[in-house]
């Protein structure tokens, strides 16, 4: 191809791709249902806690909440409750807020109550009997955490267990 | 067969994909190296310290953006969990360290890139994979026979176009003869790459907006693409006392 002739390709391309730019600004059919992903609204449950209290969690708009699903015999699980529940004990004051959905419908619910005294856990623990919230959440594996906003929208999504810092990090990132 | 691939490589197993691709594309690239006058022995050991930068540099560059956490959790600094990770970090720390062993080995810079082509080109093959094995840089609702149904909406697959877009770019500078400007093979698959990423990205559905208004991934598509034919421009008219090369010639 000859240089000038290439040159003007070079420029018509570039000249093409700022108007795909321009059409493809502020689309119309932007999303606004909700999903268990990062940048969706999270979808709403309402599930009984360990102690018999209801939760719901459209009630906790203008809250930081951290949706953290987990079961007694899962290792990752185990590893990363002491984290959660140091992190709970420091920021819920400021407004954060974590349900510990355990998925009890693959789970013993026997062994729900013992496994939160082990670890003294102090936020609620919610029990997913039917599955409801996994099935809802798209569960693929656990523990699955979802880091929601004062708005109610998924900032952060973390498959497998969390470190301290990780929290940390999330949870003062959503609170500032 | 989308939900069964996206049920077997779940995250974090999609980081599987990632690292068959880096086996791969070292493989690849290894085997191409001589005829970009470049040793695979030293393309091979410039890939490892790339990629251990890489590693390292995007969990230390993490823990410096979110000092606080890490003082308060120092033991979190050695934590096996991908999520402790910044990939500007690490591509910034992996450009850098190859730079330096480049240097120090006497590397090429052109020659060097061209024999990493094919390593860049199946990881952009990888990486639209495990965006659909996570899920993520998911398309816009759609109405078209085609559309995948994903976060509760049926919507373009872009993931698949995108993994799609990379191999048919692969196959292409994988089948390109050698040019006599060390080069233009990188800057070929850089601006394909550039090209389908802008043009793909009118179909994304996850966009972060520049100005409010225009999808941020796209601005930054046609900045790169500009860039590389910006340079391919220069390295072709450097060709023009050395002859005709065969790259988009």
């Amino acid at each position: 191809m000859q240089p000038t002739l290439r040159r003007i390709l070079f420029i018509v391309i570039l000249i093409a791709g700022l108007a795909w730019i321009g059409i493809s600004a502020n689309p119309a059919d932007s999303d606004t249902a909700a999903a268990p992903q990062v940048g969706f609204s999270a979808p709403d449950f309402s599930l009984q806690s360990l102690d018999g209290q209801s939760y719901r969690l459209s009630d906790l708009h203008g809250q930081v909440v951290l949706v953290n699903l987990w079961a007694t015999w899962c290792p990752p699980c185990r590893a990363e409750m002491p984290a959660i529940q140091k992190v709970y004990a420091e920021y819920q004051d400021q407004g954060l807020v974590v349900l510990g959905i355990n998925s009890t419908v693959q789970d013993e619910l026997s062994a729900v109550a013992p496994f939160v005294a082990d670890y003294g856990l102090t936020f609620p623990i919610l029990l997913d009997e039917t599955g409801q919230v996994s099935s809802t959440y798209q569960l693929r594996s656990l523990p699955s955490s979802y880091f929601i906003d004062r708005e109610g929208v998924i900032r952060y999504v973390v498959s497998g267990p969390m470190s301290e810092a990780l929290l940390y990090a999330r949870i003062e990132e959503l609170l500032k | 067969m989308i939900e069964l691939f996206r049920s077997l490589f779940t995250p974090p197993r999609h980081l599987i994909l990632l690292v068959a691709a880096v086996w791969l594309g070292q493989s690849l690239a290894e085997k191409r190296a001589a005829r970009h006058q470049v040793s695979a022995e030293a393309l091979g050991n410039l890939i490892f310290y790339g990629l251990v930068a890489f590693i390292l540099g995007g969990r230390l560059y993490y823990a410096l953006s979110h000092l606080a956490a890490f003082v308060k959790s120092p033991l979190s600094l050695f934590d096996i969990g991908v999520s402790l990770f910044d990939p500007f970090g690490g591509g910034v720390a992996a450009v850098l360290t190859m730079l330096v062993y480049g240097r120090r080995q006497k590397l090429e810079l052109w020659n060097t890139l061209d024999a990493l082509t094919p390593f860049l080109a199946v990881l952009a093959v990888a990486l639209g994979l495990s965006h659909l094995a996570a899920g993520t840089a998911y398309g816009r609702p759609t109405d078209l026979p085609w559309a995948i149904p994903l976060w509760n909406a049926d919507r373009h697959p872009t993931q698949i176009y995108e993994s799609l877009a990379a191999l048919l770019t692969f196959g292409l500078v994988w089948t390109l003869k050698p040019t006599p400007r060390p080069g233009l093979l990188f800057l070929t698959f850089i601006a394909l790459t550039a090209g389908w990423q802008l043009f793909l990205g009118a179909y994304r559905g996850d966009a972060s907006l520049f100005m409010e208004k225009f999808p941020l991934d796209q601005v930054g598509a046609w900045a790169v693409l500009a860039v590389s034919l910006g340079l391919y421009e220069w390295r072709r008219s450097r060709d023009q006392q050395a002859g005709d090369g065969n790259v988009l010639s």
